[in-house]
């Protein structure tokens, strides 16, 4: 075998050209028998991280397994993390692969300074730039193909004068006839610019069957079918993967060619490995970082514990700040510190969670609000030495003002230091099938029906039965290769974006470690690489995240202190020991939890009567519970029956129960499924988390059975039952997308109280804050008014003299509050006017006029302002105010001759009045709810046979019920069960419709937005399911609400007369979760 | 129909009326074909009216004042358009009405007759959208809760001038019959075609042909004052005993000058059989196409040169099988060139072209027998045995995956230029997947 490194590879990080992932280029690399492997993607190195961990993950699967990826004899390639510059003055593209660190650095600049300068994506260098910056790389010239344009060498022999002895003229084969020709061409040319020859392979995917899928990409790049590819399309599969007894052979004449990649791989001294994010210092004033820690966590215990710290937690933070002075782990807690304070004193509400949350010092510097006594602190999970992994913590924020602490974070360490990670956006399947198809020349009418035929995001690509319903020929050969194709595309990076803040900060240049490219949004600046890239580098980051519950919880304080004058922080709840506590449990047991934070979702609003928590700690079980994790590992049903004291606790040997005890033996915690494979599989501490956390990675390697084999003899070695083992290895693979660790776990059950306690005490305070921080959570402004005169709340109408932007409260006689909407919940509404007409409403608006006189309110949003009906508190009807707003619309309209001036009076005219119905539609059309009535009031007359929803309860059997649909749930744990709500005058009913029956009423399920179900009724403590059998798609009855009309009976050319059933899905939308 | 039946619009996006009906057959519109079919009612149409004009995109309006007695009455007239129109497999909708307006109202909303002096009553119960008023205007009455054209009429003028402008009001009185608005039908469409009538049978070829040119010269007069050249013609020659032999001719460009045109007929009028004689002629260009004035000048243009070739020879052998090749983008050598019809399409000249070099002949591959080595260095092809001199290659073409050619389920192959002893310079190939060597091409 011949020694050949590859050192030219375009993985699928070029997007839209590269055709394999980084991870089959490693693995097939090592196969082959390749020394070393360069990834070289187009002016970026989003690919490299994935590579090198590619790598790592195998040589680590050849020290530890038995059977390893690659057979234990086989020498693996070494890696060569690198980038091929594409110049905007020059034809002649460039491989830069740095041979140290300090080259690595200047490369990631220079990738950060093209970025900079173009549009988010694109990068605009030019040679000048490289010869500032490519001292120390390895620079190999691709020119143009010189058989086909003569080009000049000036490029060439500029580059090699600048960096003598690291400048090469790599030579790709062609396969085209004319290989020895080119060869000879070029051979030329490197004795002309005395740049010496290097073989490279110039290679697009990992293996020849790829090609298919190379024309696809190439298709998608330049926007074409297949069938005018044309010259594009590639010629032959050579620009694959080969080995180097291959490209020895196709350099049989030019040997040193050859070679001379051996001495470049050589040269190439960098390792991503030797990257270290030097974390900034956090000194200030002088006082060194730790100093400066163990000040604040002093003066913390003094704020938290002002009558002492008890010794168990002074002991507790005594070896934390150890431990933290050993890893120098103390600007990271600082830097959160920082962050939170910043976000405390412009009173933005923030609370910490993550593993490195999990800590006493964490509450004690005000960063989590979870009483170290609440939970149980598992040391280990805090941070550990033998791991090396850095802390984490994640932030959240209210989501209306975390681009304050953004900003604020951007400002501080400025954008050479500070960057938001990436997210790598891939096909999924819905993208994958229309881009393919169009490609494929499928129609339109087909690759509609076939994405419709996919519910959400699944990462499957379409299978027979799939394509079958779309009306396509399965044994088609056309059809089956887009299928193929379709499946093999999924997964592919298609675009870099922006994560939701992921901060990654150093003390040093964050560009000398990564590129810095623009985000689409303004003032964002982002890196190239991700999460997982992050983490396996064990760089630090910090989350910044947005979380909507905290914006309505500020909001509700706010409205307290207004008008309650109570002083609310989100640490004064003791959701342990308050008096008022349990009236909140009660209501939650009763899964009265509309809008309450986590447990408002339908899964959560079952489990909660079941659950009957009573205590904070109950509360943070159910919100890990009910999780992807714990459900793919069956441990819902157990927890119950043993919570219930229906099943008795089985033991599990101390050291699992000591683990174990708090949740009834069974493991609902990231790091009680972590602990259980160290104490029962055997599995070393770092080993379990390197397994957590690589399942992605091991998920894409195809591995993934490696570790559950031995993770389950591992468990059955040590006396375990196999189906115990199973779960839980089902758990940890849920765990790694979704799972939560206990403290995160608790910090959202303490949202979880303090929105309960509010919504439990202050009703009108709660939908006032919840309706004036949409959109956010399950249910739409309609369910949230309705649920709050549910309980009792007066919900006054929206009215021009008393609605300001938001919705506010106002005082009733019997000093509860009323809620008032806002001018917020009409469509079409801006803040701009509704603040106007608060700031010049004085004593009042007399009439419709005034407002345009006196406000300036365009006549535009007087009509909108009629439609919603806000004059109705003047004495102004909706078509009065509708007639008197459109006056005011033609052109050339003075005030003298209006009412006020010395215009005659118009003849008064009468227009017909509204039904209820049409009230209600109009409403709804305005503000996506009606006070007037519900819709379904209008129509129960002509629903004899339908159950109202509030005799569910003591019915049995078969019953019909209808009502229009709220929420669309297909979670992908329930395996094809669709959780339907249907609201109708009396509240709202569950629905579940098995699989079976989804398939025969798929499209009144998805379409329909008035449904009535036959079904029999199923009782589970105190809530009521109706499983489905027959469901009849009423939405058509919508539309005649309002008799003819606006809505139906208009001819055919208006195009605001749609189908009915369409209107009404416009009317009452309903929110779906897949 | 069906689709209405089912809950489709018109207007309505697409995607919406997926969702209601999954199964939903759709076609791009075709606006000039359709603009075209109601043209061709249009000219039906003038069997019921003198005047009769497109109305908007979907309709035509006749002014069938006059009329309806020789019908026997407009009931009767309506069903009898009815009735031919059914027979034709056309379903329309009409009104018979007073005012313009009023049957426009009616003809979109349901059809009928509104009888003399009861047009207020007859359209009181259209909704507005019928008045021709834009849908904004539309939009905005309906949400007033004026949705009939009855609460329309019945209220006070001034307010709704003010709120809605002048133009709802000019529509509602052109409806009522207040306000007259005529039909003013557009002028017919020029037709190509001249007749003769001898006073004599003929039957010499000398007269057909001076009759024939009468005919072209007069027919190039009215082709000219169009700015219009004839594509096809059509000769119809009557014959005493009441034959008529068709001749048609094709021509490779348009054209109206009658002498060359002439020169075409020559040949299929030469197997006329003219029986007892002609006695009457008709010429019709059925195609023809835009061609604008030229300045004219002696030296004959090369392009039209080779169209008029092309016009002989379609016109003796067929014009399909006068073919041309053209570049085609691929780098299969069997598709690297497409034929095509030489009367129906340009030439064009072969994009430069990089990659490796093409053989002058391409041809379809051909078995190469005794071959000895790789490249082959002693191989027979037609029979006679070659040594390679010089081989150049490989270079590998892999098929077109997407395509299911049988030429290429051979797999992959690698094609060899081969410089031979014997002078020829070939192109081979070889199917590394199914072993054999296939001859392909030959180098100038």
């Amino acid at each position: 075998m011949k020694d050949y490194a590859e050192l030219c590879v375009t993985s699928n990080f070029t997007f839209l050209t590269g055709a394999s992932h980084p991870e089959e280029l490693i693995t097939r690399a090592a196969q082959l028998g390749l020394a070393a492997i360069a990834i070289t993607d187009r002016n970026s190195v989003a690919g490299v991280v994935r590579a090198w961990t590619a790598l790592k993950e195998m040589k680590r699967s050849q020290a530890e397994e038995d059977t390893p990826i690659v057979p234990r004899d086989m020498p693996l390639p070494k890696f060569i993390a690198g980038c091929r510059l594409v110049l905007t003055d020059s034809p002649v593209e460039w491989l830069a692969l740095p041979t140290d660190v300090a080259a690595w650095s200047r490369l990631t600049r220079l990738l950060s300074l093209g970025k900079g300068r173009a549009p988010k994506g694109e990068c605009h260098l030019g040679s000048r730039d490289l010869q500032e910056w490519g001292r120390g790389m390895i620079l190999i010239a691709l020119p143009p193909d010189p058989l086909e344009s003569g080009c000049s060498h000036a490029d060439l022999r500029a580059m090699g004068h600048r960096f003598p002895g690291f400048c090469y003229l790599g030579v790709a084969p062609r396969y085209d006839g004319r290989d020895p020709l080119r060869f000879d061409h070029l051979e030329r040319i490197a004795h002309k610019t005395c740049l010496p020859m290097t073989a490279v392979g110039d290679v697009l995917m990992h293996r020849a069957a790829r090609r298919p899928l190379v024309d696809v990409l190439t298709c998608l790049r330049i926007g074409c079918t297949i069938d005018d590819i044309g010259l594009n399309r590639l010629t032959n599969g050579e620009r694959r993967l080969k080995a180097g007894a291959e490209m020895a052979r196709l350099f049989q004449h030019h040997p040193a060619a050859i070679r001379r990649t051996m001495d470049i791989a050589d040269r190439c001294g960098f390792d991503l490995g030797h990257l270290r994010g030097q974390y900034p210092d956090e000194e200030q004033d002088g006082e060194p970082a730790q100093d400066r820690l163990e000040r604040l966590v002093r003066e913390g215990g003094i704020w938290r514990y002002p009558d002492g710290l008890p010794p168990k937690i002074a002991a507790r933070v005594e070896t934390e700040l150890r431990l933290i002075a050993e890893l120098e782990y103390a600007p990271y807690f600082l830097t959160v510190r920082d962050i939170v304070s910043f976000a405390r004193s412009k009173g933005i509400l923030c609370q910490g969670r993550g593993s490195a949350a999990n800590s006493v010092i964490c509450y004690l510097l005000g960063i989590t609000e979870v009483q170290p006594g609440s939970i149980t602190l598992i040391f280990e999970r805090f941070i550990s030495k033998e791991r090396g992994e850095p802390p984490d913590i994640d932030v959240d924020f209210e989501h209306e003002r975390r681009e304050e602490v953004i900003q604020w974070i951007y400002k501080k360490y400025g954008r050479e230091h500070a960057g938001l990670t990436a997210t790598v956006i891939r096909f999924q399947s819905r993208a994958a099938i229309r881009e393919v198809g169009k490609v494929m020349g499928l129609s339109q009418d087909v690759l509609a029906r076939m994405t419709g035929l996919m519910w959400g995001s699944s990462s499957k690509g379409p299978g027979i039965g799939e394509l079958r319903a779309a009306g396509l020929d399965p044994n088609d050969r056309r059809v089956g290769l887009t299928a193929r194709l379709i499946g093999e595309i999924i997964g592919f990076p298609r675009h870099l974006s922006q994560h939701v803040g992921g901060f990654v900060i150093t003390q040093g240049r964050l560009d000398e470690l990564c590129p810095i490219e623009n985000a689409a949004m303004k003032d964002r600046t982002v890196i190239e690489w991700n999460k997982d890239d992050i983490d396996s580098l064990d760089l630090m980051k910090v989350d910044v995240l947005g979380l909507g519950m905290l914006t309505c919880i500020r909001k509700a304080f706010k409205l307290l202190k207004d008008h309650r004058g109570l002083e609310l922080t989100l640490d004064s709840f003791r959701p342990d020991d308050d008096p008022d506590a349990p009236p909140v449990y009660d209501m939650l047991c009763r899964a009265d939890a509309v809008g309450v934070f986590q447990v408002e979702s339908r899964a959560q609003m079952n489990f909660l009567p079941r659950m009957q928590p009573r205590d904070l700690y109950d509360l943070i079980c159910e919100v890990a519970i009910v999780r992807p994790g714990p459900i793919q590992g069956g441990m819902v049903q157990p927890f119950l029956n043993r919570r219930q004291k229906r099943e008795s606790v089985e033991d599990l040997g101390p050291e699992l129960m000591e683990v174990l005890k708090g949740t009834y033996g069974i493991p609902l915690f990231q790091e009680q499924a972590m602990q259980i494979a160290v104490i029962a599989a055997g599995f070393t501490p770092a080993e379990a988390d390197h397994l957590r956390r690589s399942l992605a990675t091991f998920r894409r390697m195809g591995t993934i059975h490696r570790f559950r084999d031995r993770f389950i003899t591992g468990m059955l070695q040590n006396g375990y039952d196999p189906d115990f083992a199973a779960r839980c290895f089902a758990q940890i693979e849920g765990f790694a997308d979704y799972g939560f660790p206990e403290s995160h776990a608790a910090s959202f059950a303490r949202l979880v109280y303090i929105s309960a306690w509010i919504k439990c005490h202050h009703p009108a305070v709660f939908t006032c804050a919840l309706l004036n921080s949409q959109p956010m959570g399950f249910y739409g402004p309609a369910q949230l008014v309705r649920d709050a005169r549910d309980h009792g709340v007066e919900v006054l109408p929206v009215s021009v003299n008393h609605s300001e932007w938001d919705c506010t409260l106002e005082a009733c006689g019997d000093g509860e509050l009323a809620l008032r909407l806002g001018l917020r919940q009409i469509k079409g509404m801006k803040e701009e006017d509704a603040e106007q007409i608060a700031k010049f409403r004085g004593n009042g608006y007399p009439d419709v006029e005034s407002l345009w006189l006196r406000a300036g309110i365009k006549p535009e949003i007087l009509e909108r302002l009629a439609e919603a009906d806000a004059f109705v508190t003047i004495g102004v009807g909706r078509r009065d105010a509708l007639w008197a707003a459109r006056a005011l619309r033609s052109p050339g309209m003075l005030p003298l001759f209006g009412a006020d001036g010395e215009g005659v009076d118009e003849p008064k005219v009468i227009l017909p009045t509204m039904t209820l119905g049409q009230e209600v539609i109009e409403d709804y059309l305005s503000m996506r709810l009606s006070l007037r009535a519900h819709p379904l009031e209008i129509l129960r007359r002509r629903l004899p046979e339908s159950m109202v929803h509030e005799r569910l309860s003591v019915m049995n059997g078969r019953v019909s019920v209808t009502g229009l649909v709220i929420t669309r749930q297909r979670p992908a744990t329930a395996s094809g069960v669709i959780f339907l709500t249907l609201e109708d005058e009396t509240g709202t009913s569950n629905i579940v419709v098995w699989r079976r029956i989804y398939e025969r009423y798929r499209n009144a399920i998805i379409g329909g937005r008035l449904l009535r179900v036959t079904g029999r009724i199923e009782r589970e403590g105190q809530v009521v399911h109706v499983i489905a059998e027959k469901i009849e798609d009423l939405s058509l009855m919508l539309a005649n609400i309002s008799g003819p009309g606006r809505i139906a009976g208009n001819g055919p050319p208006q195009p605001s007369a749609r189908h009915p059933r369409e209107q009404a899905k416009r009317l009452f939308p309903s929110r779906d979760f897949h | 129909m069906i689709a209405e039946a089912q809950g489709l619009r018109r207007g309505m996006p697409l995607a919406d009326a997926r969702a209601i009906c999954p199964r939903l057959v759709t076609h791009p519109a075709d606006l000039p074909r359709e603009a075209a079919g109601l043209m061709a009612l249009r000219r039906f149409t003038l069997r019921y009216a003198p005047l009769v004009a497109k109305d908007g995109s979907d309709g035509l309006i006749a002014d069938i004042s006059g009329v309806p007695h020789l019908f026997g009455g407009e009931e009767a007239l309506r069903d009898d358009l009815h009735a031919r129109f059914a027979g034709a497999g056309i379903t329309v909708e009409t009104a018979i009405a007073g005012s313009r307006g009023a049957a426009f109202a009616l003809a979109r909303h349901g059809g009928g007759i509104i009888p003399d002096g009861a047009l207020k009553r007859g359209i009181a119960a259209l909704p507005v959208a019928g008045l021709r008023i834009g849908h904004e205007i539309a939009g905005g009455l309906i949400r007033l809760g004026l949705t009939r054209i009855g609460d329309l009429a019945c209220q006070p003028r001034a307010p709704l001038v003010r709120r809605f402008g002048p133009g709802l009001m000019m529509r509602l009185d052109q409806a009522l019959g207040e306000r007259s608005e005529p039909v003013a039908a557009e002028p017919e469409a020029p037709h190509f075609g001249v007749r003769m009538t001898l006073p004599e049978p003929i039957g010499l070829q000398a007269d057909v042909m001076a009759s024939l040119l009468r005919l072209l010269k007069q027919l190039g007069r009215k082709l000219a004052r169009h700015e219009m050249g004839a594509r096809r013609l059509r000769l119809e020659l009557m014959r005493v005993d009441r034959e008529t032999i068709r001749i048609e001719i094709g021509l490779a460009r348009p054209m109206r000058d009658p002498f060359r045109i002439a020169a075409l007929f020559t040949r299929k009028l030469e197997e006329v059989d003219a029986g007892f004689g002609i006695e009457a002629m008709r010429l019709h260009a059925h195609v023809t196409e835009n061609l604008p004035p030229e300045q004219i000048d002696d030296t004959p243009d090369q392009e039209d040169v080779l169209a008029d070739l092309f016009s002989r020879l379609g016109n003796r052998l067929g014009f399909q099988h006068v073919q041309r090749l053209l570049p085609a983008d691929s780098d299969i050598p069997e598709r690297s060139f497409t034929l095509s019809a030489a009367a129906y399409s340009q030439a064009e000249t072969r994009p430069l072209r990089y990659g490796p070099p093409r053989p002058v002949i391409i041809f379809p591959p051909e078995p190469v027998t005794a071959v000895s080595g790789h490249p082959p260095v002693r191989f027979r092809w037609r029979r006679r045995g070659y040594t390679t001199l010089r081989a150049t290659g490989p270079e590998r073409i892999a098929p077109e995956w997407w395509f299911d050619d049988p030429a290429w389920r051979s797999g992959i192959r690698d094609y060899w230029r081969i410089e031979t002893r014997q002078g020829p310079r070939l192109w081979l190939f070889h199917t590394p997947q199914a072993p054999a060597w296939a001859m392909q091409g030959e180098f100038a």
